[in-house]
């Protein structure tokens, strides 16, 4: 643990090393700005408070977006993945439309909610909804029929088979969609912000390209990686606190 | 108890397998049978059309008089790989209640029909343990208690212990006769090793090999419990069904029955 932590920090110091050396003294600074200026142009952004009000905004956005795709899309995947007749009917339909990234649905995303919060908010869902619909049907689907078999045995209506032996078995396939589709959703929120707002990071690397602000820009890179890698490890704390006793079994079986 | 009749079972739509042809047996309340024959011959099949999870393609099906729908809590079945059948993210105790909770038993109860569930297969001291954290003998055991916990007539067991090893076998063959001979439940067995039928049965039904597999022979043990492996008797028993089972090699060996 202890040796993890130390190995990362050490990697993060050399690479920004590499990075200074390289700027300085092989590309041009203009263009890659070295990791020391950058973090002088951070600084202020920061205290001003500019960073913290554009992280805030998109936080939000992806907040809102993905945890309203991963509830709709376990909601569908549990159906998808129980229901045949249903699975045989949309199963077509969520193999076709899931090849529309967020990206590609912007424009008609402003067409239909403007470039409010909404439009946003649709494009995170869509990114997430999909992931999560794919990935909890096909571990609805896998849930060992020896364990529901037993449980039928054993008296438990329908109900409570779903309920306490499919959808634990499904667990971990939803837990990994849902950490697929929150790096999906660090990856959409940029491009959606940059085509359709008025704030957020994205608005600021749009921002900062027009005015040619090359060390700005590399702060709203450098946000954007450090915000997404953040959350994935704040997903896998907080999966590896609450759910640990359905992650863990797939050795068993 | 159980009573099956000319039962059969076709799978497939299109590329056709008779897998049981005209299958009778009839399991009196108490007893113990054992479904005996080698692999691929429709023993489980058999066991799975009596659980109910599968339905006859002709014949049927009663239990206790009343024709098999689908699976009911008076036919619990336990499967060879007790890890797939128990709730691996629940511990011992637990387990024990998904099966008290699906019974419709008041929470009030549970701790101590747990504790007498668990006490019988002797896992009182594992109950807050997590099924991959036993052996392959403690997960079989746990998964008896389980089904015991809901008090079923039947016991249906599909090669229990065929995943375990030859000691912990014979654990569980005495720890198995001690629970049937105290609660005197129905048990619908279905093993390939002719001394493990011996050792457990009242009655052994011998099933040919398949396509259309049935019951080629009903053959009485009738050899007082407990049973000693060195008794006489019990050699001359496994020769008799060797022969059933193998008669090609019936020549090399002289015949009893």
């Amino acid at each position: 643990m202890l040796r993890t932590a130390a190995l990362t920090t050490a990697s993060v110091i050399v690479a920004l090393a590499i990075w200074q050396g390289l700027s300085t003294y092989l590309f041009n600074p203009f263009l890659v700005p070295p990791p020391l200026r950058v973090i002088a142009t951070a600084v202020p952004m920061i205290l001003s408070g500019e960073i913290p009000r554009d992280v805030w905004i998109s936080l939000t956005r992806v907040f809102v977006g993905f945890v309203s795709g991963c509830l709709a899309g376990m909601v569908c995947g549990v159906l998808l993945g129980r229901i045949r007749l249903l699975h045989e009917l949309l199963d077509p339909a969520v193999e076709l439309l899931r090849y529309l990234s967020p990206t590609a649905m912007i424009p008609i995303a402003v067409i239909w909610f403007g470039i409010g919060e909404m439009s946003k908010y649709f494009l995170i869902f869509w990114g997430s909804f999909f992931i999560v619909v794919v990935n909890t049907t096909a571990g609805v689907m896998r849930a060992p029929i020896t364990r529901q078999r037993a449980a039928q045995c054993l008296g438990a209506s329908q109900m409570r088979i779903l309920v306490s032996v499919v959808v634990p078995s499904a667990a971990p396939y939803v837990v990994t969609g849902m950490r697929i589709a929150m790096a999906s959703a660090f990856m959409s929120i940029i491009p959606a912000e940059i085509l359709a707002a008025d704030s957020g990071i994205g608005y600021l690397l749009e921002q900062s390209s027009m005015l040619l602000q090359t060390d700005r820009i590399f702060v709203a890179l450098l946000t954007i990686c450090v915000l997404g890698f953040a959350f994935d490890r704040l997903f896998q704390f907080l999966v590896a606190r609450t759910l640990a006793r359905y992650m863990s079994h797939i050795a068993l079986t | 108890m159980i009573e099956v009749r000319q039962l059969g079972k076709v799978y497939g739509q299109t590329e056709r397998y008779l897998a049981l042809a005209d299958v009778n047996l009839h399991v009196a309340a108490g007893e113990f049978v054992c479904l005996l024959g080698p692999s691929g011959c429709g023993k489980s099949t058999l066991l799975h059309l009596v659980a109910g999870f599968e339905t006859p393609t002709t014949g049927q099906v009663l239990a206790d008089g009343r024709p098999v729908r689908g699976p009911g809590r008076d036919r619990v079945m336990l499967f060879q790989d007790a890890g797939a059948a128990l709730l691996p993210w629940q511990t011992v105790a637990e387990n024990i209640g998904f099966a008290l909770r699906a019974r419709g038993i008041a929470r009030q109860e549970w701790a101590e029909r747990t504790d007498r569930a668990l006490a019988d297969v002797d896992l009182l001291a594992h109950r807050g343990k997590f099924p991959s954290q036993l052996s392959g003998g403690m997960r079989q055991r746990l998964q008896i208690a389980r089904a015991l916990a809901v008090e079923p007539k039947v016991l249906l067991m599909d090669e229990p212990f065929g995943a375990l090893d030859a000691i912990t076998r014979r654990r569980m063959h005495v720890v198995l006769l001690d629970i049937w001979q105290r609660t005197r439940q129905t048990i619908l067995f279905v093993t390939h090793d002719i001394a493990e039928a011996l050792i457990l049965a009242d009655r052994i039904c011998i099933m040919s090999v398949g396509p259309g597999s049935a019951i080629s022979h009903d053959i009485v043990v009738g050899i007082d419990r407990p049973r000693d492996l060195a008794d006489p008797a019990f050699a001359i028993k496994a020769r008799e069904i060797e022969a059933e089972l193998m008669p090609d090699l019936a020549p090399a060996m002289p015949r009893s029955a």
